[in-house]
């Protein structure tokens, strides 16, 4: 749980890698600002992807965690990855901003495109990545500084020049909890509940303008209210992010996102190797009506796992 | 907890087979009151509609609890919806069958001009009750070949009622006005019976394969 601390926060920026996704970004956000005749689905089939995931396997040292995993992951759109545990739910999550590297033994093959560019090439800066994706984890993890500190924080490092106290209340107020602290931004961020410690994190996470959050389990530690607060907020939040998400809830997933990710456990009888694959990747609607694969099938309908 | 709820499911699934082997029954009963002029037959079938409303409000009544409490997706979702919408076809086609019932309790059709005509209501009974059993058969056996079926079976009975409706127009006399207007809805409920044989082989087709060009 060392990487519980690894938020999007960074020590340095300067390293000129991923030097042409600002500029697609850009290029992107204009073409989305130009008007548009249906505002209902606002990413095309022509739209460039925000990573392209081709033939991805990770190793734990000798062991296989997940095996030729092939995706795209659209836009503005909230991408939710369901499967049993051990299924390589977290293991996938965290490849897209190269969390699994602080694992000790963990090893990346084939390749994840991030608009466009490998982050997995040489000279690419891992903590870059992370600014551009940031992370929420399953127990909310505020620094132990204040409300406004835990906000600022990634911005401070990052050197921001703007003013800071209205970074601080827009982060806020994206995130749903401006009316709840505003008058107590100096108070310790771990007086908060949890639900509130959740969407300070979220907060701190869009702080620094990425431009893909990873969810890992995000309402697992929290109440059903707390838990819709989070949901919906993910639904504003989708307006200008890239959202993926890991759940255990599978009605979480299906309340929640555009698309539905299903992993599942394969197991080798002859040597008891179990690897995650990816089985069936779809419309979350399709997924949850007319899933076209048995295993989906039998998963989210609760025959099995 | 998902064993209890795939058991709960498989029980209204039954109970659907179990309503249309009522109504099929129903249909037949009643249209055999007509025929003989049977006023006890008819109110057996009029009694009978008890149970078939009685099913139907339990099935109802449990399926919407299935959705509140077990959020139903993917087959189970589609069969639950099936199921519903199944439901009120069975519900109606048992009022229609009790409709007859009541009808044939208030004419006796052996008059001698109605002789062709009530050949003809015979043979469309006959075919209603068959194409609600094709519908059960199907259902029953879950088989999308035998649910897509269904309505050339329904076609047969289409061209029973359009010839019934052509010998009802021949009739002559003011004593056939009566029971010809009387056999005319007769001859409609029967029809509408299969109109709702064959909306439940669609349903079943939607549970079969998810499309739902079947659900209109």
């Amino acid at each position: 749980m060392n990487d519980q601390t690894m938020v999007t926060g960074s020590e340095e920026i300067n390293i000129p890698s991923l030097a042409g996704v600002a500029a697609r970004r850009a290029a992107q956000d204009a073409a989305q600002a130009a008007p548009q005749g249906d505002s209902g689905d606002r990413s095309g089939p022509s739209e460039q992807p925000v990573f392209t995931v081709r033939d991805l396997s990770v190793h734990y040292g000798k062991n296989l965690a997940l095996k030729d995993v092939t995706m795209d992951i659209r836009p503005r759109r909230i991408t939710a990855i369901i499967g049993p545990s051990g299924c390589g739910k977290s293991t996938l999550i965290r490849c897209f901003n190269r969390m699994n590297e602080l694992i000790p033994g963990a090893r990346v093959s084939g390749e994840i495109l991030y608009r466009g560019e490998n982050i997995y090439a040489p000279g690419v800066d891992p903590v870059v990545v992370r600014r551009h994706i940031g992370m929420v984890f399953q127990r909310p993890n505020p620094f132990p500084k204040s409300i406004y500190d835990n906000v600022a924080f990634g911005a401070r490092i990052n050197g921001y020049k703007g003013d800071m106290d209205e970074l601080v209340e827009r982060s806020l107020r994206r995130a749903a909890l401006w009316d709840e602290v505003r008058n107590q931004l100096k108070k310790s961020a771990l007086d908060l509940s949890g639900g509130q410690q959740q969407r300070l994190c979220i907060a701190r996470a869009i702080a620094v303008e990425p431009d893909v959050i990873l969810m890992d389990e995000p309402a697992s530690a929290l109440d059903p209210i707390a838990t819709v607060r989070i949901e919906d907020l993910m639904q504003e939040l989708k307006q200008d992010y890239s959202i993926v998400i890991v759940t255990h809830n599978m009605q979480q997933a299906a309340r929640v996102s555009d698309e539905t990710a299903f992993l599942y456990t394969e197991v080798d009888e002859s040597t008891a190797g179990r690897w995650g694959i990816l089985v069936e990747f779809g419309e979350t609607g399709q997924i949850f009506t007319r899933p076209r694969d048995k295993r989906t099938e039998d998963y989210v309908s609760g025959r099995f796992g | 907890m998902r064993d209890s709820f795939h058991r709960e499911l498989e029980s209204l699934d039954q109970a659907i087979v179990r309503m249309g082997a009522l109504v099929e029954q129903s249909t037949h009963r009643a249209t055999t009151a007509l025929i003989e002029c049977d006023k006890e037959l008819a109110q057996r079938v009029r009694d009978g509609d008890n149970e078939i409303d009685a099913l139907f409000l339990d099935v109802e009544k449990r399926s919407l609890v299935l959705l509140a409490q077990q959020a139903p997706v993917a087959g189970d979702l589609r069969l639950i919806v099936a199921i519903l919408r199944s439901l009120t076809d069975l519900e109606r086609s048992g009022d229609l069958a009790y409709n007859i019932a009541k009808l044939s309790q208030m004419e006796d059709f052996r008059q001698s001009e109605l002789k062709a005509v009530r050949a003809l209501v015979a043979e469309m009974g006959r075919a209603a009750a068959k194409v609600m059993a094709a519908a059960i058969d199907a259902w029953a056996a879950k088989d999308e070949r035998m649910a897509a079926g269904i309505a050339a079976e329904d076609d047969v009975l289409d061209d029973l009622h359009a010839r019934l409706i052509e010998k009802l127009v021949e009739l002559k006399g003011e004593d056939s006005l009566a029971p010809a207007i009387r056999l005319a809805m007769i001859g409609r409920y029967l029809e509408r019976i299969g109109d709702h044989a064959v909306n439940i082989g669609e349903r079943l087709r939607y549970f079969l394969t998810g499309d739902e060009e079947h659900l209109g």
